[in-house]
């Protein structure tokens, strides 16, 4: 469903996504963990492009919606003047293009070879970015729901604008999912007037009406109360048991034992460990896993 | 007479009242045409500003920085005079439109700044929320974060118009005949012989009409604040 292929992010001098490779398989829940500062919600972004990566592609369903990067291909790397140049017309040099990977040595311009292939490569491949974000769900820690709109209009702005529903129809299925949360009776209340627990189940059916194939949690119940953590959980596992496929960032190390398929533990922009629940929370191997954990529980 | 008397007696003359009034048009006249075109070329000038950084919009991002700089760093009165005596020195061109376009460039470089901080003052999570269901950059702008950076902006707007109703006074600089300039011409007429009373009641008509503008941002303000708790 979604590759991630040797994903950099850098925030000035700071590199916060480290070399990161990771395939999210169909019908899968992937649970995030890690330090502050790991680079997790970064990750998360990244994957709609929120972030856009330094190097890396990220590929969604066959399709590729970050710009190519040239360093993952080597016709490409060798159609530069870069190349050229460092082999001094010698076709064939494994080092040379291992030399450039390593020392990041294309530049912007480098011939017209290579910006015809990096192009055609684009042409082939590309995915409109607003189109994948319509296909995957994005949950915030901080719940974002359009302050101006009341509950109804949150949820069918998407679907009504991007003319993907009816108004008719966007209402019915935003009625549906609000009694299956529970709220019927909130759907004119502003946000606004709302609990924090509240918001965050309507954002994460705001999302759900657009009907994606991906969701993305990004650390959805670091905002709320302890009393309110529950309730938002309990809708991320009936989510769970529909075979949503889902990437979760998040502490609740509860809930990631419940509910994942996968655990990635990341740490300074990689991904150290991962492996089911039990392997990560049973038989941590890396020292660093294992101080995190203990400091967790 | 005492100086109650002497201001009822000059609304009731007929022919002061008619120097009043046509004053009074035009001021209204010069601040709604300024407003108008203040307001439109301040959010633009202040979309210009905000938008993503790319090729072909460094030269409009220039012009408007250029723009809103001149303008806040001259003073009104000479922006007028070169509106007047340089760019429209054109014979037969209204001077009324010469004063609503003074007026409306200098306004909409301070209605840009205004617009441009409450833009900013929307928070970052809603324009991601709008993008993370797809929706495009000016969708998401127009439906989301635009109505809520106008209940941001409305008392600031609201205090340039106010601004704006009363610096239109110095239109008479230009020879134009608007209020101000009615309250000078009754006064120095032969019967009146005083400025304290014409000076008096056309305060009385700038105090208005800026009561009346604050009224109405305040009802315009409250039909926004519907979806807050305050």
């Amino acid at each position: 469903m979604i590759n991630v292929k040797n994903l950099y992010k850098d925030f000035g001098k700071c590199r916060v996504i480290d070399a990161l490779s990771c395939d999210i398989k169909d019908n899968e829940c992937v649970v995030v963990i890690g330090p502050s500062g790991s680079g997790k919600s970064t990750f998360l972004r990244c994957l709609n492009s929120l972030e856009e990566p330094t190097y890396g592609e990220i590929w969604f369903d066959g399709k590729m919606l970050t710009p190519p990067d040239p360093y993952l291909h080597p016709d490409i790397i060798k159609a530069s003047n870069t190349y050229k140049k460092l082999t001094s017309g010698n076709t064939d040099s494994e080092d040379a293009v291992a030399k450039i990977k390593k020392e990041d040595l294309l530049k912007r311009h480098e011939g017209r070879e290579y910006a015809s292939l990096l192009k055609k490569f684009d042409a082939e491949n590309h995915l409109d970015i607003n189109i994948a974000r319509q296909r995957m769900g994005m949950v915030f820690q901080h719940f974002n729901l359009f302050n101006n709109l009341t509950v109804m209009d949150n949820l069918t702005l998407a679907p009504v604008k991007l003319k993907l529903k009816t108004k008719e129809q966007a209402e019915s299925k935003a009625m549906e999912l609000l009694e299956r949360i529970g709220l019927p009776e909130k759907k004119d209340e502003y946000p606004s007037k709302l609990s924090g627990g509240q918001k965050q189940r309507i954002a994460i059916i705001r999302a759900l009406c657009m009907e994606p194939e991906v969701m993305l949690f990004d650390e959805p119940t670091s905002a709320l109360d302890p009393e309110m953590v529950g309730e938002v959980l309990d809708v991320m596992k009936s989510l769970a048991k529909t075979g949503m496929t889902m990437i979760c960032v998040t502490h609740e190390m509860g809930f990631a034992r419940e509910v994942a398929d996968r655990v990635l533990f990341m740490d300074s922009g990689k991904i150290l460990e991962e492996g089911t629940p039990e392997e990560i929370f049973q038989n941590p191997k890396s020292e660093r896993l294992k101080s995190f954990l203990a400091k967790v529980f | 007479m005492d100086f109650f008397e002497k201001i009822a007696s000059l609304f009731t003359n007929e022919k002061y009242m008619q120097i009043i009034w046509k004053g009074f048009t035009t001021t209204i006249y010069i601040s709604l045409g300024a407003m108008v075109l203040g307001l439109v070329l301040g959010t633009l000038v202040a979309l210009v500003g905000l938008s993503k950084k790319s090729k072909i919009m460094v030269i409009p991002k220039a012009i408007c920085k250029v723009y809103v700089t001149v303008i806040r760093g001259t003073p009104m009165a000479l922006q007028l005079f070169i509106m007047a005596y340089v760019v429209f020195a054109i014979r037969n061109f209204p001077q009324i439109l010469t004063a609503i376009i003074a007026f409306g460039v200098n306004s909409g470089a301070y209605v840009s700044e205004n617009i441009r901080a409450g833009i900013l003052s929307v928070d970052i999570g809603q324009t991601e929320a709008g993008r993370a269901l797809g929706l495009s950059n000016a969708t998401t702008m127009l439906h989301i974060v635009i109505p809520q950076a106008i209940k941001n902006v409305i008392p600031a707007i609201g205090n340039e118009l106010i601004a704006l109703i009363k610096e239109t006074s110095i239109v008479s600089m230009i020879g134009m005949f608007d209020l101000t300039n009615a309250a000078k011409i009754i006064g120095s007429g032969q019967n009146m012989a005083s400025y304290l009373i014409p000076m008096t009641v056309v305060a009385l008509f700038y105090l208005a009409i800026v009561y009346l503008l604050t009224l109405v941002i305040k009802i315009i303000e409250k039909r926004l604040r519907a979806s807050d708790k305050r």
